[in-house]
């Protein structure tokens, strides 16, 4: 098994170093032929590996492949550790990662009408891509594999990178270049809490292996340590709220969430797959490892689920006044990963990788029909611009709706299993905050419907608002888009009927995830369960639906049959319509405190501390005597063999003094 | 004991002090001749120790053929003595400083103190019928083969370095080789060459006209 | 030891070696002045026979053998592997440059082949006797390369120094070798450690043997205050020659080093260790600093080279298990850094252009950015830049000296690197920086290129993945 785990891993490695590095040699259809290649056997070998443990319930493999670093206080393996939740994620990141690259044939297959003719990075860029999304898919499997905190560590700043070189794919345009170096330095800050978690975590435990440091968690829990002397904190709170930094960073939580709407930059396959179904879903999976851990720490959880409940309600609000298709699309995916953390912090993990699952499928689906609209629109992304596409585009309206329904929670499509379990683990939670929590996901799903069918009706229905000469060439997109929408609609209906069951209460992550009785919302949320046809009935009764219904309606209203209200809506609360078309202020504090502020404390020291202290004593002043040092002792070097004798002799007599006398 | 001794006396003394007018003499050729005298004392002291063959191989070997050697080298070469006693009053102070204090320091420790006859005893003398020679041979192809051939292979990378760095070919020496003489046939001396005839410049400018 | 119980099995691949370099300089006589590449691909067809040779012999237990005078176990199995190893690729770096130059002599290789030879006697000598005739057959082939562009005033000197010197530090070793001799009363190490840790000889003398057999072993390492040699000689010796003479003379001379010193003297560790450090400090010193001041490459590289001898030592003086394989880790290191580097000297230079001055180096990137790019790897590497080779020898080295509690001598070498970080990165500012002063490529062929591109390949790789390296190296102690 070993070797298959693997290939898993590698095969899309390979087949980025192919594209990468040979892209130029074997051309277009090589390039994506090899990448294809690679992920497909990847995502067959997954399956096989879902089928060994999953179905077959095979035993969990622990081991590793590779010693990378052995010293006396630690060692750092390379290793996989494969079980239920890994396979689950393996299969995800894989499929998903399927369907892109397939769906990018299409998409970028004019990709060179959008470089300058000028710009050396035009040719090749194709490739380029290919091996680009290859090679994020090697780099989120090694962090889903990983069975230490190190290599995860490695997959995470992996994954940060591939998304950085894709949000500047088009690095001739200064807004990619803004997006991607905002993305990056937004991830430095979570990544520094990350590593100073894990650098607690080999610190106290003396192990990077996971294994090793959940045996030894319930000894960190009852550890106090002074990091402000004179408050005592929980060691256990302390490393998981570090390590929940990285994930707020990486799955784009209040208040580092500010980078994902400006990632759209990218182009749109990569939207789907890094953007939506995967990398950032690096955070949830993360803190769902680390179960064991965070069951220790009440506060951890409790910080988890309002930052969470907060991302999901005001990032929903952002999507109503979003106009780019892809922004709304955007800002529903960082409210569906406020979801998510809510129930980590629920201590509904299983609820949590539930929601993930069902939201890769029908988030990639909604960002893959939202590339195929684009591309229909040569490249305009204004929704106020589009209008009927109903008709010009049937496979794409379709899909669109399948997720549009999902994503809402639309009784019986896979968004309504898990987000109702969200809601459901929230409101039966009694940690501190939960309440709070449990009425903000729950306006969150009236918010939901509302800016998700707002898009689909400005979208796909009403009057045709485009120029005409687009209008004149609108048509459905080939296959290479609309096969892979498809196949990705199947799961974003199916998947919710048949994983609930076992993902949330039955034993499919027994052992894995770990929850204390007293925090298992889960097991109460099940008591009431009796298979899933009886959910969706239960779930017809609940508020969540109705609100959702709601939402649909009063989008309707607002767009189709009186879009006046809406106009005027706007003008009366202009401030508000600013306040949330300015994202809340977030990026404006950010601009004025840490960007000019930075800029002036780095401006302060280089001119003092910099030019006067270091330049000018430190560094030119040793560098200065260091070189007459040079220049001095160079002069011994005679280049006269006398000398060289001499000092030979002289130097053993010196030698010989000092050992035989002293 | 003491007849030896005084002979040992002798030996090293003039080992030593032949050593320093080798080093310190202006003519080469006497310069190779106290080196002869230092090997030879040697040879001698090696004798007082029973060394038998060792000491016979020293003067066979080096005063006979290396030093031999040595003597018409220096002669055919003109080495300008006074160049290189250059400098030589100018370091002799700091020179016989280290080597003195040096001296000092090692007579301090390989002293009687700790190499006396009390701390290593004299080996026990041998039997007038042993042989030096046998036991030296008995051992140097059996126990000491390895080191005797790594010697050997020494010698012969000395020896390839030697010609490689002495060996020239003038490839712009002449010399006559007979048989290719004797061998050469006509073609190879004679060419045959067919050239168009001359033109005159007036017919040239004729042509020129004409085109 | 009659001869019937002579066993010749231990030493099979020194007679094989033997046998075909005495076959090869016999083909080679016979050969017309032009083809020497036959002398050439003979020799690297030998060095794969005794490749082979050592492999199929190789083991990690330790096998003794003539009386106990020599020994094969893993350490100098592993060394000899990489001796022959980079004896071949250096010969292989080598021949063009040997061409260009009008000394492509079949003598090159011979000497060559006999000089491994005796650095293969060398890390299986167990007896003083055959540590010294190792050293001298492997100095004395040297000595000879390195005269071997003998029209060439530069060449003939470098060959006068290190002659003489060299004679002088052998004079040296052997003298400490005789005083162990006199008051151990054996030459076999195994007998003279026994004696040193019985504690019946007398101290002084001891201490005076050790101190003789050390300075005339750390010439031939050329660490400081005996490195005067090491510049001028590896400067002034036609590159080809350097390229030999850096990189698997100092593994053997490690290998006796250790032996001599961390086995059979094992018992004044503490009275060694002392020098070694003095040594050390003074090698980190001298080779960081002045090699600043160099404006030659290839003389830079010297400096550097004395650098590293000082890490070598460092790890040698820690006197421990640890030490030892990190002394071996960051050797071998250096051996494939130090080919890279003369090796990109030889692959530049072309007839009439040496190609050993920094400027010669100018805008490499320009002319060739995979050349660069291997520079970059070899400069990153010796400087000791995280997650290359360099890094993880030089981390290993500190580790052992830590262990032993000599956190002052870490930091100070520490900061030693971080000043010696400046002139590497200086030949990579010039590199990507500058503009080239020389324009084109010389042509070369495929073996040079192999081997070269294999070398900075092989150091990236090492550098990203040491541990079976690390592992190897610690397994032989």
């Amino acid at each position: 098994m070993e070797t298959i785990y693997l290939w898993i891993a590698l095969a899309p490695l390979i087949g980025s170093i192919i594209a990468g590095l040979f892209g130029r040699q074997i051309g277009r259809v090589g390039a994506q032929s090899a990448t294809i290649t690679g992920v497909a056997i990847s995502f067959v070998l997954a399956l096989y590996a879902f089928k060994v443990h999953v179905l077959d319930g095979g035993e969990v493999f622990n081991g590793t492949v590779y010693t990378w670093l052995a010293s006396d206080l630690f060692t750092f393996n390379i290793g996989f550790l494969i079980d239920n939740l890994t396979a689950v994620m393996m299969v995800i990141v894989t499929s998903v990662s399927l369907m892109v690259h397939i769906y990018t044939i299409g998409y970028m297959a004019h990709d060179e009408e959008l470089w300058p003719e000028t710009s050396r990075a035009r040719a090749g860029g194709y490739q380029r891509f290919f091996s680009y999304i290859s090679l994020f898919t090697f780099s989120m499997l090694m962090l889903v594999m990983s069975n230490n905190f190190l290599q995860l560590f490695f997959g995470w700043e992996a994954v940060g990178l591939v998304s950085y070189l894709l949000i500047g794919f088009y690095m001739n345009r200064e807004s990619a270049i803004y997006a991607n170096l905002k993305a990056f330095i937004v991830n430095r800050v979570g990544d520094f809490g990350f590593l100073l978690g894990i650098a607690a975590i080999l610190v106290y435990t003396g192990s990077m292996d996971y294994h090793e440091v959940f045996k030894q968690a319930s000894q960190l829990a009852g550890i106090q340590v002074e990091l402000i002397p004179g408050i005592e904190w929980s060691l256990i709170s302390v490393i998981c709220i570090l390590l929940f930094i990285g994930a707020m960073g990486k799955s784009a939580q209040i208040p580092l969430h500010v980078w994902l709407p400006d990632s759209m930059e990218g182009p749109t396959p990569i939207s789907a797959l890094i953007h939506a179904a995967t990398m950032v879903t690096a955070g949830i999976f993360m803190v769902a490892r680390m179960s064991p851990m965070y069951e220790l720490s009440e506060a951890a959880l409790s910080f988890i689920m309002l930052i969470g409940a907060i991302t999901a309600f005001s990032m929903g609000l952002l999507g109503i006044v979003a106009n780019d298709i892809k922004r709304v699309v955007a800002f529903s995916t960082l409210s569906q990963l406020g979801y998510m953390t809510v129930a980590l912090g629920a201590s509904a993990y299983s609820a949590a990788i539930f929601h993930l699952m069902t939201h890769a499928f029908f988030k990639a689906l909604l960002f893959l029909a939202a590339g195929s609209v684009i591309i229909a629109m040569h490249h305009e992304q204004d929704i106020r611009k589009m209008g009927g596409l109903r008709k010009f585009m049937p496979i794409t309206f379709w899909t669109s709706m399948i997720g549009a329904l999902a994503l809402i929670g639309f009784p019986g499509f896979s968004g309504f299993f898990s987000k109702d379990a969200i809601i459901e683990s929230v409101h039966a939670s009694s940690l501190p905050g939960a309440d709070f929590a449990y009425w903000l996901v729950l306006l969150g799903v009236f918010v939901t419907a509302f800016y998700t069918f707002r898009m689909i009706f400005l979208v796909f229905f009403g009057k045709e608002r485009m120029d005409k000469h687009t209008r004149e060439h609108l048509h459905e997109s080939p296959w290479v888009v609309t096969v892979p929408l498809v196949l990705l609609s199947i799961p974003a209906v199916m998947i919710g009927w048949v994983a609930i069951e076992p993902m949330l209460f039955g034993d499919l992550f027994k052992d894995i995830i770990v929850v204390k009785p007293s925090h298992d919302v889960l097991a109460q949320v099940g008591s009431h369960f009796h298979g899933a046809w009886s959910f969706v009935l239960h779930g017809l009764m609940s508020p969540a639906v109705w609100l959702a219904a709601a939402g649909v309606l009063l989008a309707w209203l607002t767009t189709m049959q009186f879009p006046v209200v809406a106009q005027q809506a706007e003008q009366r609360f202009s401030w508000l319509s600013r306040l949330l078309k300015n994202g809340f202020g977030f990026d404006a504090f950010n601009t004025i405190v840490f960007e000019k502020g930075s800029l002036g404390l780095g401006r302060g020291l280089w001119k003092w501390s910099d030019l006067k202290l270091i330049d000018g004593f430190m560094v030119n002043g040793t560098a200065q005597s260091v070189g007459r040092l040079a220049d001095v002792s160079r002069l011994m070097q005679t280049g006269f063999m006398y000398h060289y004798a001499f000092v030979m002799i002289f130097s053993v007599l010196a030698i010989m003094t000092w050992v035989l006398f002293f | 004991m003491s007849f030896i001794k005084l002979l040992f006396l002798v030996f090293a003394s003039s080992a030593v002090l032949s050593a320093f007018m080798m080093v310190t003499t202006r003519n080469t050729v006497y310069a190779a001749l106290y080196l002869v005298l230092t090997f030879f004392s040697t040879a001698l002291t090696w004798l007082l120790l029973e060394a038998e063959f060792l000491s016979i191989v020293l003067i066979l070997v080096y005063v006979g053929a290396v030093m031999v050697l040595f003597l018409f080298v220096v002669m055919m070469l003109d080495v300008n003595t006074a160049a290189t006693r250059e400098g030589f009053v100018r370091f002799l102070p700091l020179g016989a400083g280290v080597a003195i204090i040096m001296m000092l320091e090692m007579s301090l420790v390989l002293g009687p103190k700790l190499f006396g006859l009390d701390v290593y005893p004299a080996p026990v003398p041998k039997a007038a019928d042993y042989s030096n020679t046998e036991a030296i041979g008995s051992v140097l192809y059996t126990v000491y083969v390895y080191p005797f051939e790594i010697a050997a292979v020494i010698l012969l990378v000395a020896m390839v370095a030697a010609i490689m760095l002495t060996l020239r070919r003038r490839p712009e020496t002449k010399y006559q080789d007979a048989a290719a003489q004797a061998k050469v046939r006509r073609e190879d001396r004679v060419r045959m060459v067919k050239m168009e005839s001359e033109t005159r410049v007036a017919d040239i400018a004729k042509q020129g006209d004409g085109a | 030891m009659t001869l019937d119980a002579l066993n010749l099995m231990p030493i099979l691949p020194e007679i094989i070696l033997l046998v075909l370099a005495c076959s090869i300089l016999l083909i080679d006589v016979f050969m017309r002045a032009g083809s020497r590449d036959v002398t050439y691909w003979l020799t690297q067809v030998s060095l794969v026979v005794i490749f082979v040779a050592v492999l199929s012999g190789m083991s990690m237990d330790q096998r003794l053998s003539f009386e106990g005078s020599v020994i094969n176990d893993g350490l100098s199995d592993v060394m000899k592997l990489a001796m022959i190893l980079m004896t071949s690729m250096a010969f292989a770096l080598s021949r063009s440059y040997l061409k260009d130059r009008d000394i492509h002599k079949g003598e090159y290789y011979i000497l060559g082949l006999f000089g491994l030879l005796g650095m293969m006697i060398m890390v299986s000598a167990y007896s003083l006797l055959l540590i010294y005739l190792g050293l001298e057959l492997m100095s004395l082939a040297m000595y000879a390369m390195v005269a071997i562009h003998r029209d060439d005033i530069r060449s003939s000197e470098a060959a006068m120094k290190y002659f003489v010197l060299g004679a002088l530090a052998s004079g040296l070793l052997l003298y400490g070798m005789s005083l162990l001799y006199g008051i151990t009363g054996s030459l076999d190490i195994a007998v003279i450690r026994q004696a040193v840790l019985g504690g019946e000889i007398p101290k002084i003398a001891l201490l005076l043997a050790m101190l003789f057999m050390l300075t005339g072993l750390v010439f031939k390492l050329g660490a400081a205050p005996f490195h005067m040699w090491l510049p001028d000689v590896y400067d002034g010796a036609p590159t080809a020659v350097t390229l030999y003479i850096s990189a698997a003379p100092k593994i053997a001379a490690l290998a006796i080093l250790m032996r001599l010193f961390g086995d059979g003297l094992i018992g004044i560790l503490a009275d060694w260790q002392m020098l070694m450090i003095v040594f050390a400090v003074a090698s980190l010193f001298i080779g960081n600093v002045v090699a600043i001041a160099q404006t030659s490459f290839k003389r830079m590289l010297a400096y550097s080279t004395v650098s590293h001898v000082g890490f070598i030592l460092l790890g040698v003086l820690a006197g421990t298990a640890d030490g030892f394989s990190a002394a071996l880790f960051y050797v071998l290191s250096y051996g494939l850094m130090s080919l890279g580097g003369f090796g990109i000297i030889t692959y530049l230079a072309s007839r009439g252009i040496e190609a050993d001055q920094l400027d010669d180096l100018k805008g490499l990137n320009d002319r060739s950015p995979w050349m660069a790019f291997i520079l970059l790897i070899l400069m990153f590497s010796m400087a000791g830049i995280p997650f290359t080779l360099g890094f993880w020898a030089k981390l290993a080295v500190l580790q052992a000296v830590v262990e032993i509690d000599l956190v002052w001598l870490a930091i100070y070498a520490v900061v030693m690197s971080v000043i010696g970080a400046f002139y590497y990165l200086r030949v990579l500012k010039m590199a990507y920086f500058d503009k080239p002063l020389i324009t084109g490529m010389p042509v070369r062929s495929l073996d040079m290129r192999w081997v070269l591109n294999g070398t900075g390949i092989a150091i990236l790789i090492l550098g990203l993945f040491p541990a079976g390296l690390v592992a190897l190296c610690a397994q032989v102690f």
